[in-house]
Order: structure tokens, then C-alpha cells, then sequence
């Protein structure tokens, strides 16, 4: 039975992952040897606001009934399920009483459109020419290919993102040099916003299309190589089936199935930020607010990332997990 | 074509279509010869559409405090005045400091139109009575009996103890309480969840826009700009608008100023070098070495986590100032940028009168006795002469007036003896082994770990590790740790030695040292493992204590009664070291002069040079638009 066999129980994993991930994010931050309202008064003490000390333990109690932290562990724990099933992750610690929700609701649009873009590009660009370089392995343009690859990928992101930020930045001048969009313009589905939101994202996306490209050509160039040397192509080819044939049917469908996996892990780890391209570019997103809320103990706002992080990355397995029948005839259930 | 050129040829059209209104001047709808830009200090704003400081932490340099609220008084350090701003003059207390009143100032609007009147004032100290999640509702509820006002213009604070200084909860040194517009807030339901936007303030500007992602606020100057204590003190703001803009990333920070998008930028050392390398129209606060701003009201150093062996001995932590060589630790540190401080106060405004020089005697006369009756006297009043004498050996040009030396570089630190530091380490029971490592009392080698921020251009990364270098010189398996976590480690005590400030920073103004030494009193110190609201040295001493009562008794505008009770809190801290004042913060700040000039750098120091700072609004009226378009 397909539904009992299969479909159920990857249904249980996919639930049981998610409900397991979750506590243990709700827990690890807890923990920790640290007070998160005693965390939030020494970072906030320590951008320079003075807080009298005599009367911060007074704060202190007052901040831990506002952030909900009065109860037991337990209580917490249940007080956590019953917000989150109406998608409720409380509020901020450090930005308080802002709801993480909203945080997240800010952050995500520009993380999801800038990394959904760029890994759909970089897979897509690195599969195709590093497919083709492959099955061209001794071709010269392969063998360039292969070595500018070679070339960009060992290079940290850091270099490549500041390069191309001085470069197009402050020797050319072509790109912003920091940003979503330009400042004082409003946010508008009109077509000169959404422009300039893209001439504001083309070096963010270009530093990670290189890099991630360069990955995902290498990869594929490989596993071609590899396929091409199996017994069923040499086969094919012996009996005269179309060169065209061969490679997209039997070699590239053939290599893809592996990268197709690893796409998958790739889109759910979107929701984890770009750090370091949000920090060189000023880009907006989930990294630097993840990034910000690990350094201020921010548990909720930690626990809200993270958690859809986790959403994330288990709904896609399982999408790949129900869809490989479909790319894998051998692993289709019968 | 090949398919190699299409690709090439595609990835150039894209990079045209999408940079082909690029060259537009930057940012739109902010004429750039009526703009200033301002470098925002403390990041990205997390909650971009939250304009309400009365709750938690706002971002509050994104032009708040800096350009369009007034708070009843402000502190200038460059002039070590007391700036008037909603208050026309100075608070006046009863006999027993347990009443206050506070003249207001007539004619001042909010930014909507609105008279500001006493009415605000009662407003907001009611609110926050009665609302415990407002910041300052704790302080409030603890102190405040009563308020009223006897007029639209003159509003009364009863206090259920005395409180001589009550008033500075209002005196913005870098962020105060402030009033809240009572027209507004009266109608609300939830002061706490109120976002407060737009923004409606007494300064003279008012909110333009924002973005989403935190980014940059714009704010335009109010046409009532003679409505706000800026205006009426210092005439009208020349900027038509004012953008407060922020970096992640400090190499982008650099780019924007060298391509004059950004007029007023914090760097750390390294960017402030590398900015003032390109020339230009860039200048520093100083225009000659050492070019950085040296008159902000902090002091840097180290601070000994007393509550752990062997830093709870007195003599230990003595022999570790004696193993530096504060010219190395200067020149490692900051490249003799700064000014040194034996006290833990900087060396500027009002201290120097009032503490540094009349204490020079106290300090020759110190002692440390060594035992056997040997004594030695650590105090070098020369130390500051020996800087400028470095940055002449690294080819700069350094003044030989000895006024100029002191104000540059301090007036002395603490002798460079590794010979006595060895001797007090060994009375102590500490040993040398066969290599000349240093070993703990129980034969262990010592190994000293300083925990502190992981941000290199930081002072206290700065300390740290130059701290760091001294001891493994001397002979100590010393390492400095870079966390994320510095602030929860030292708050719970869960470190040997940090770099956070010796003492709290002082007003920057008057002679009062409270707000630096009542830090120090011993209820406010927690055990290790809890959190700690005291000084992160965790020490106390109930001499201390005793001095600190009486200096919370003694009525700050009595300057005689209070450097005499200041100054002996002073020398018991330089008798106990539980932390180590080094040098006066530089701010390595840099102004761009393409689009405006007058800036108050030390030729002109008519006001505190910040950006982030609420006396950049005061600054606004003296700046000159250079004309360039």
C-alpha cells in the first residue's frame, strides 16, 4: 500500500523531525548559564544607555513577567506550543514588544527573494554549463571553464563580495553600494521600484552566483565525467542512439539526481540569511537578524528563525523525498 | 557568436539595464546640497517603524536624541557646559533635596504645532508612575512621591527620599528621560506597544521618512524651527534635511564617504587610517597628528575581575601595572592617539582643574610598600612626555609646550618597573621557573586569559590585547579571548580579566563624579554567577561605601564639598586598582568637506563633534554649506 508504506510514514518523520527541532531549540537557549532580561539590560548598558543601578533589579523583575519568563520551564514549554499553533513566537527580547513575527515578516521577503533567486541561478547555471563541460571534458572551453572554477571557488566570499562592492561600487560607480533600494524612495509594486530594488541586489546576487555557481559547475562536471564512463552510456552509444539523446537522457538525468537532493537542502537553508552579503552589502534579511538575536540572547527571536528554519529544511526533504519516484524510476514504489 | 560570448554579452546587458540609473545622485528626493549625512553609530535599527523611547532600546542616534527631541538639559563635553534645552535654567532643590523645580522655557512648539507646556512635563512623569513597562518606571516609582505643576511654565518633583541629583535622569548625556508629547499619549491605550510614528518631537526637525529594513532615516527641517530650544538658542539649522544612514560593513562605510555620500563617520583605527589616507575633502576632529577627537567623556583600561584569584590580592593586581610599559601599550594600542589618565576620570573638561592637577602631589607621594620597609613611589608624571616623544620617533610633528603634551597626551601614568613587579609577585608567594615563566603560589604556571568584545577597532579589544602583550613580556602565559558573550561572561562574573570601562563614563561636564563612582557601592555587587548591576571588578570596600554615602549627600553645585568627597573615592581606587584607567577614548571620527564646513574640530571646538551625539542638533545652525551642488 502506497499510502501505508510510504506516504505515512514519511508523513511521522516529517512531523516527529519538526516537533523534536523545535524543543530543542526552545530548550539549548535556556541552558545557557545566562538571564535573557539580565542579557538584554547589559547589552542595552552596553550600547551606552545608563542605567541606574540601584533600581535595575526592579527592571529586571518587571521585564520578566512583561517577556513571559516567570513561569517554570514546563509552563513555558506549553505556553510556547499553545502561541506558536496561531504562529505566534512572542516578542522580541531586545526589541521589545515588537513580535518576532513581525521581525521575521520584515526580514524574509528580501532574504527569500535575494537567496531564492541566487540558488535557483547558481544551481541552474552550474548544472547546465558544468553538465555540458562535462560531457566536453577534453574540449578546450571545458578545460577553461574548469579552471576559472578552479579559480573563484577557493576564494573566500568575503574578497569576492568587497571586490566586486570596490569595484562596481567606487572605481566604476555602476552599482549602490549598500542597500534594498534607494534611499527615500518608497516601497511600490511599480516597475521603477522593483528596478531599482534589482540594480540593488545585482551585486549581492552576482557575488553569490559566482561563488555558488563555480560550486555547482564543479559538482556537475564531475558527476558527468563519471556517468559518461558507465557501461550503459559506452552501451547507448554502441548502439548508435543520437549524441543529444545520450546526454540529456541518459547522462545528465542520470547525474542529476544527487544535485537535485542537495537543491533541496539548499532552498531550505534559505531561511538561515546570508550573513556576510547582508553585512558587506547592507542587504536587508534573516541573517543579521539571527546574527543580532543570537548576540543579544534573544530566545524567541531565535526560536522563530530557527524554527521555520527547521519547517523549512524538513518540508523540502519531504517534497523530495515524495517527488524522487518521479526523477528515479528505479526507487518507485511497486 | 559563441555560446560563451552570448553569456558574456547577457551578464553585460544585465549589469547596464540594472545600473543605468546608477549615476542619478544618490539618495532621491534629498537635494545632496541640503543634506547632511550622518554616519549611524549603533547599527541597523531593528525596529524601524518604533519611534517610542520610553520603551527599551530604540536606536536611538538614528536622529532621535540627536536631532529632533530636546531634553530638558543637555551635556556638552567640548565646552564642559550644561546646555538648557525644554528647561530655561537650572533645577532648584529644597534645603533637604527632597523637592525640585524646574523652570521651563516659553515658547516652544512640538513639531506638530503643538505649545510644549508644563503639562507635557507632569504627563510623562505620571505615565511612566503608572506604566511598569517604561524604562524609567523603576527609578521613578522608587524615588518620585509627587509632581505639578504651579504654572504652564514651572513644574515641582516631590521625592519621598533626598535626592540632590535627581534632575539627571533628565540631562541628556547620551540619552536621557525624555517628555512625551502629552497631546499624543493621553490618547492611547497601550504606552508600551505604541509605536509612536510619526515621530513628533520639540527639536527642529520632524520626520521625513524611513526604511523598512532600518537602513536610514531621513528627517526634514520643521518650518517653526524658531519653535524648538535649538532654534531659539542657536538660530536656524543650516541642513534642509538630515539623513542618518548605516554600514554593516566598515569598507562600505569608507567608499560612501570617498564618494561624498556620507558627511560624518565613526570608523575604527584602521578605516579612520585608511579614510584620511585618500585626502580629499576628508578631515579629521584635529588637523595634525593625532588627528583623532581626544575630548570625549570616557575613559578606557582594564578591569580585574577581583571576586577571582589571584586578582583579589591588591598587590597582584599592582605588579601587573608595574609589568607595563604604557609607551608600548599606547603605541600597540591606539599608535600614541590618546590621552593618558592615572585617574579614572579622562583627562579633560573641568577634571583636569579640579582632580588630575590638584591630586599630582597625592600621586608622587603614593606608596606601595614592597616589604621590609621598602617603599616605591609608582607614579610617573613624565609618562606623557614620553609619548610625544614615541610620535616624534615615528616622524610626526609633535608640539614642545608642555600644555600641549598634557592636553595631547596626558599628564602621567604609572612607571614602567618589572623589577618591582617581581618583587611584589614574589612577597606574594608567586615563583619563576627555569625559563623565567611566571607560576601561581601553588606552583602551577599563570596564565591569564582576558576576555572581551570581538570587534577589533574597539578600545576595550584594544586594551585588552596590549594588556595582553605587556604580561607575556613579563613573563605570563597571557591570552586575549574575543567573544560575542563578553557582556554576559563579565556581568556573571565567568572571567579573570576584561577591558570594559574602569570606572562609568562621567557627565563631561561640572565637577560631579557620581554617575562614575556610586558604581562602586557595594549592594550592587553580586556574588560570581549572578548577574552583577555594580562595576564588573565586583569590588567594593566598605571605605567605599562610606565615601559614596557621602558623596550621594553632598549637593553636586557645592563644587568644593564635592571634589573633596570625589577625590577621595578617587584615591582609594588608585590605592586598589580593581580596574585600570589607560587612556581617554579617541573617537576616530572624520568629516567630509565636500558639501559643508565649519565642523567644531579642535581649532573650534564650539561643540561636541559626534554625529550620535545629542548635541549634533546644536551643532546644525554653525555648519556652512560650501556650494557645492
Amino acid at each position: 500500500m502506497f499510502w501505508r508504506d510510504y506516504l505515512i510514514p514519511r508523513l511521522l518523520q516529517y512531523f516527529l523531525v519538526i516537533f523534536l527541532g523545535i524543543t530543542i531549540v526552545f530548550f539549548i537557549p535556556r541552558l545557557a548559564p545566562t538571564n535573557p532580561v539580565e542579557r538584554t539590560i547589559a547589552e542595552v548598558r552596553s550600547r551606552g544607555q545608563y542605567l541606574d543601578p540601584a533600581h535595575i533589579k526592579d527592571m529586571v523583575d518587571a521585564l520578566t513577567e512583561m517577556y513571559g519568563l516567570s513561569g517554570s520551564w514546563w509552563e513555558q514549554y506549553k505556553d510556547f506550543w499553545v502561541r506558536l499553533s496561531r504562529g505566534d513566537f512572542g516578542v522580541s527580547f531586545f526589541q521589545f514588544p515588537t513580535p518576532v513575527i513581525e521581525l521575521i515578516k520584515r526580514a524574509l521577503p528580501w532574504t527569500v527573494g535575494l537567496l531564492f533567486t541566487t540558488t535557483v541561478l547558481s544551481w541552474l547555471f552550474g548544472n547546465i554549463v558544468g553538465g555540458m563541460a562535462g560531457y566536453a571534458h577534453s574540449r578546450g572551453w571545458s578545460k577553461l571553464l574548469d579552471f576559472l572554477a578552479m579559480f573563484v571557488r577557493p576564494i573566500p566570499y568575503y574578497v569576492v563580495a568587497l571586490g566586486l562592492l570596490i569595484l562596481f561600487g567606487y572605481v566604476y560607480r555602476l552599482f549602490p553600494i549598500g542597500g534594498g533600494a534607494t534611499i527615500g524612495v518608497r516601497p511600490s509594486w511599480t516597475l521603477a521600484y522593483i528596478k531599482d530594488v534589482l540594480r540593488h541586489a545585482f551585486l549581492p546576487a552576482l557575488s553569490m552566483v559566482l561563488l555558488g555557481g563555480a560550486s555547482w559547475f564543479q559538482t556537475s562536471k564531475l558527476i558527468v565525467q563519471n556517468v559518461k564512463a558507465e557501461d550503459f552510456v559506452q552501451y547507448a552509444q554502441l548502439g548508435g542512439i543520437r549524441e543529444s539523446r545520450i546526454m540529456f537522457r541518459y547522462i545528465i538525468r542520470n547525474a542529476m539526481l544527487p544535485q537535485v537532493t542537495n537543491l533541496a537542502l539548499s532552498l531550505g537553508q534559505i531561511l538561515s540569511g546570508a550573513l556576510i552579503t547582508e553585512i558587506v552589502f547592507s542587504y536587508p534579511g534573516l541573517g543579521h537578524l539571527l546574527y543580532s538575536a543570537i548576540t543579544t540572547g534573544d530566545y524567541n527571536l531565535i526560536m522563530g528563525i530557527i524554527s521555520l528554519s527547521i519547517v523549512a529544511i524538513t518540508t523540502l526533504v519531504l517534497i523530495v523525498d515524495l517527488l524522487y519516484p518521479l526523477f528515479d524510476p528505479r526507487i518507485r514504489y511497486k | 557568436m559563441s555560446r560563451a560570448r552570448e553569456v558574456l554579452v547577457l551578464v553585460l546587458l544585465a549589469m547596464l539595464v540594472f545600473s543605468s540609473v546608477a549615476l542619478a545622485q544618490e539618495p532621491t528626493g534629498f537635494p545632496r546640497d541640503q543634506t547632511l549625512i550622518v554616519n549611524m553609530l549603533t547599527g541597523r535599527v531593528g525596529t524601524p517603524s518604533n519611534f517610542n523611547e520610553w520603551v527599551g532600546w530604540r536606536w536611538r542616534d538614528r536622529g532621535m536624541q540627536n536631532l529632533a527631541n530636546e531634553p530638558l538639559w543637555s551635556v556638552d563635553f567640548a565646552t564642559g557646559q550644561i546646555i538648557n534645552g525644554l528647561a530655561s535654567g537650572d533645577p532648584v532643590y529644597n534645603e533637604d533635596f527632597t523637592k525640585l523645580t524646574i523652570p521651563l522655557r516659553e515658547g516652544v512648539a512640538w513639531s506638530d504645532g503643538v505649545p510644549f507646556t508644563a503639562d507635557d512635563v507632569v504627563f510623562t512623569v505620571e505615565t511612566i508612575l503608572a506604566e511598569p513597562g517604561l524604562a524609567s518606571h523603576s527609578a521613578f516609582s522608587a524615588k518620585i512621591s509627587k509632581v505639578y505643576k504651579t504654572n504652564d511654565y514651572e513644574v515641582v518633583i516631590e521625592l519621598k527620599e533626598p535626592d540632590s541629583r535627581f534632575h539627571t535622569h533628565f540631562l541628556d548625556r547620551w540619552g536621557c528621560t525624555w517628555i512625551m508629547p502629552k497631546h499624543i499619549f493621553e490618547n492611547v491605550d497601550d504606552v508600551v506597544s505604541f509605536e509612536f510614528d510619526p515621530f513628533v518631537g520639540t527639536g527642529p526637525y520632524k520626520l521625513h521618512s524611513y526604511d523598512p529594513a532600518g537602513y536610514w532615516t531621513a528627517w526634514e527641517k520643521r518650518e517653526d524651527w524658531d519653535k524648538s530650544p535649538t532654534g531659539i538658542l542657536f538660530g536656524e539649522p543650516a541642513p534642509k534635511y538630515v539623513l542618518f544612514r548605516t554600514f554593516s560593513d566598515s569598507s562600505a562605510k569608507i567608499i560612501a564617504q570617498l564618494t561624498h555620500q556620507l558627511d560624518v563617520a565613526d570608523h575604527d583605527a584602521e578605516g579612520f587610517a585608511a579614510a584620511m589616507a585618500q585626502g580629499g575633502t576628508i578631515r579629521a576632529y584635529q588637523p595634525s597628528y593625532p588627528w583623532v577627537v581626544n575630548n570625549d567623556p570616557c575613559i578606557t583600561g582594564i578591569t580585574f575581575n577581583t571576586a577571582v584569584a589571584p586578582f583579589d590580592n591588591k598587590e597582584v593586581r599592582w605588579a601587573l601595572i608595574l609589568a607595563i610599559d604604557i609607551v608600548e601599550y599606547m603605541a600597540q594600542a591606539v599608535d600614541g592617539q590618546a590621552t593618558l589618565s592615572p585617574i579614572h576620570i579622562p583627562y579633560l573638561g573641568a577634571y583636569p582643574e579640579y582632580y588630575h592637577e590638584p591630586m599630582q602631589e597625592w600621586l608622587k607621594s603614593f606608596a606601595l610598600d614592597l616589604g621590609d620597609g621598602e617603599l616605591f613611589y609608582p607614579y610617573d608624571p613624565d609618562a606623557g612626555l614620553r609619548i610625544a616623544e614615541y610620535a616624534r620617533q615615528r616622524g610626526h610633528e609633535v608640539s614642545s609646550d608642555p600644555e600641549e603634551i598634557k592636553k595631547t597626551f596626558g599628564i602621567g601614568w604609572f612607571k614602567y618597573a618589572p623589577d618591582v613587579a617581581e618583587k611584589l609577585l614574589l612577597k606574594n608567594g608567586f615563583k619563576k621557573d627555569a625559563n623565567g615563566r611566571w607560576l601561581l603560589p601553588d606552583g602551577t604556571p599563570w596564565k591569564i586569559t582576558v576576555t572581551d568584545i570581538n570587534d577589533t577597532g574597539h578600545h576595550q579589544f584594544k586594551n585588552g590585547n596590549a594588556a595582553v602583550q605587556q604580561w607575556k613580556k613579563f613573563g605570563i602565559d597571557a591570552e586575549y579571548v574575543a567573544s560575542d558573550a563578553y557582556t554576559t561572561l563579565q556581568q556573571m562574573g565567568d572571567f579573570q580579566v576584561g577591558a570594559a570601562w574602569p570606572a562609568l563614563e562621567p557627565w563631561g561636564a561640572g565637577v560631579d563624579l557620581y554617575r562614575s563612582l556610586d558604581i562602586f557601592f557595594s549592594e550592587y555587587i553580586a556574588p560570581l554567577g549572578e548577574a552583577n548591576h555594580g562595576h564588573s571588578s565586583r569590588w567594593s570596600s566598605p571605605e567605599m561605601d562610606d565615601v559614596i554615602k557621602r558623596m550621594r549627600a553632598t549637593d553636586p553645585t557645592d563644587i568644593e564639598a564635592t571634589v573633596a568627597v570625589c577625590t577621595e573615592a578617587l584615591k582609594i581606587l588608585i590605592e586598589e586598582m580593581p580596574s585600570v584607567p589607560t587612556y581617554g577614548y579617541s573617537g576616530f571620527l572624520t568629516w567630509d568637506e565636500y558639501y559643508w564646513t565649519n565642523w567644531p574640530g579642535a581649532e573650534n571646538p564650539y561643540m561636541g563633534p559626534y554625529g550620535h551625539w545629542g548635541t549634533l542638533k546644536y551643532m546644525l545652525p554653525f555648519l556652512q554649506p560650501t556650494g557645492n551642488k
